[in-house]
């Protein structure tokens, strides 16, 4: 049912095209960019640009997560840090991450560091943030229930507050998860001669329309794929709900 | 075992409990009840340790609480909110044996008697939100047994369950005190279960709450929820004590 609306629109798109109202130069045509995806998945070139950038948007979110986890839970357990940490937290988290290419290029060089770099910045915060309200709103009682039994305050977070918080984190992992393709791919096409986004550029430069949309599209595809496949876990570890 | 000496229990200017003295035998099974608002779960949390004294003591083996300890476990009127979602039953007993640093190799030897013992056998791994409020009470009470504590300290454990299912449990917990030999504080607004379950009832007074009278229950244990109701001493217990609800 989904599927409707997109099948539609290339199909549209395909008739145009056809009949010379889309150009060609700039659009070109759903059958020729289904060409030329199947044909880069095929000599391997689409897919190990997938695995770069897949391997710097998750190296971006594993860092994101557990800085961001460990650091709300800390700041959302202790309101006077959390209070102490805020001006820094507020004054950071509106730089455009994107700004912190050139200083991660100067860091980093060109590799998969310096994507997740700046992609690990920008999941950091709705990590981060998502992490602190979770845990700050733990009920008092399963705190309370943790040091009746006599567990002490680091297995409270372990196995009282972060379980209890873990269905936010989780959604924000799944918003960090999309924040982390996008940025990754956006350092690709600006400089990192890597990936999908630095694909795309090239692509264009050699005026392949086909395989710029293709990849365009592929970016779309596995971005779905990451969510439902982050959508699934969710589930999973969710049961008891 | 336990108790209170002169205590208060202040929140700023506002007096939550004045001077309140009493105290708890080994093996004895004390009700407090008093109106809404005077205190009594206030006092409950002051000898479960998470609730500070402000002045006066609350001793237990003659020791200052100043924190919660193992050897009082405390059974929740919200059973809902004190279980954790993501745990079987099973899997929150274990929380208590965990808790002792119990080998995981024991826990099954040690789970089974508890569910035997509070019927929830067949649904070990069902998930607190699959069970009826009396199983998921059941399985707090299962909890602080695997505590394996001296005490008791139940706050309104029965006040949000229908009737038929209190009945059920208040025999269970007089049985489970009985034969295991523990010590239990039972915090109620319920006076008829005070009686029906207290060695002793100590009523409070609200606003602020204090001690109105204390009363030794004399009827025979095992009681029963028709004969023992229907005794002429529980009855004038009942007239005795009514009046310090607010009446």
């Amino acid at each position: 049912m989904g599927a409707l609306l997109p099948v539609l629109v290339l199909s549209l798109w395909e008739a145009l095209s056809r009949a010379g109202v889309l150009s060609e130069d700039g659009f070109s045509r759903p059958s020729r960019f289904f060409v030329a995806g199947a044909k880069a998945l095929a000599d391997g070139t689409l897919l190990v640009q997938t695995a770069q950038t897949f391997a710097a948007a998750g190296q971006a979110l594993a860092i994101a997560a557990f800085a961001g986890i460990v650091l709300g839970a800390i700041l959302g357990l202790f309101r006077p840090l959390e209070r102490a940490a805020s001006l820094t937290i507020e004054s950071l988290r509106p730089i455009p991450s994107v700004a912190l290419i050139p200083l991660s290029l100067l860091l980093f060089g060109f590799s998969r560091d310096m994507s997740a770099a700046v992609a690990a910045f920008a999941c950091f915060w709705p990590i981060l943030l998502v992490t602190i309200s979770a845990v700050r709103s733990v009920d008092v009682r399963l705190i309370e229930v943790g040091r009746l039994l006599g567990y002490s305050l680091p297995n409270i977070i372990a196995k009282f507050a972060l379980p209890a918080a873990l269905p936010a984190i989780l959604v924000g992992i799944r918003v960090a998860a999309g924040i982390a393709i996008v940025v990754t791919v956006t350092t690709e096409i600006v400089t990192n001669p890597r990936g999908l986004g630095f694909a795309m550029t090239m692509a264009a430069q050699s005026l392949q329309a086909d395989l710029v949309w293709a990849t365009l599209m592929w970016v779309g595809v596995i971005g779905y794929l990451l969510n439902w496949g982050l959508e699934r876990l969710e589930r999973r570890w969710l049961r008891y709900r | 075992m336990l108790e209170a000496h002169g205590l208060s229990v202040a929140y700023g200017a506002q007096t939550i409990l004045r001077d309140v003295s009493f105290d708890v035998a080994e093996h004895e099974f004390v009700c407090l009840v008093g109106p809404s608002g005077c205190g009594k779960t206030t006092l409950l949390r002051t000898l479960a340790g998470l609730t500070a004294v402000s002045s006066g003591s609350a001793r237990f083996k003659a020791r200052s609480i100043d924190g919660p300890q193992t050897e009082l476990a405390v059974v929740f009127q919200d059973y809902a909110r004190a279980l954790l979602p993501w745990r079987s039953v099973r899997g929150n007993i274990a929380l208590a044996l965990e808790a002792r640093g119990i080998p995981s190799a024991e826990h099954a030897g040690r789970i089974a008697p508890l569910l035997e013992k509070l019927r929830l056998a067949q649904h070990a791994d069902k998930f607190p939100s699959q069970l009826s409020g009396g199983m998921q009470q059941r399985l707090q009470i299962a909890r602080c047994l695997a505590q394996e504590p001296q005490v008791l300290l139940m706050d309104e454990p029965f006040g949000s369950l229908d009737a038929i299912t209190r009945q059920e449990l208040q025999d269970e917990v007089a049985r489970l005190a009985k034969d295991e030999r523990r010590t239990v504080v039972f915090v109620t607004h319920d006076l008829e279960e005070a009686i029906y379950l207290g060695d002793r009832v100590i009523a409070l007074a609200a606003n602020p709450g204090r001690i109105a009278e204390i009363v030794t229950i004399q009827l025979p244990r095992p009681r029963n929820q028709l004969t023992t109701r229907e005794d002429p001493r529980f009855l004038e217990y009942r007239h005795r004590l009514y009046r310090h609800l607010g009446h």
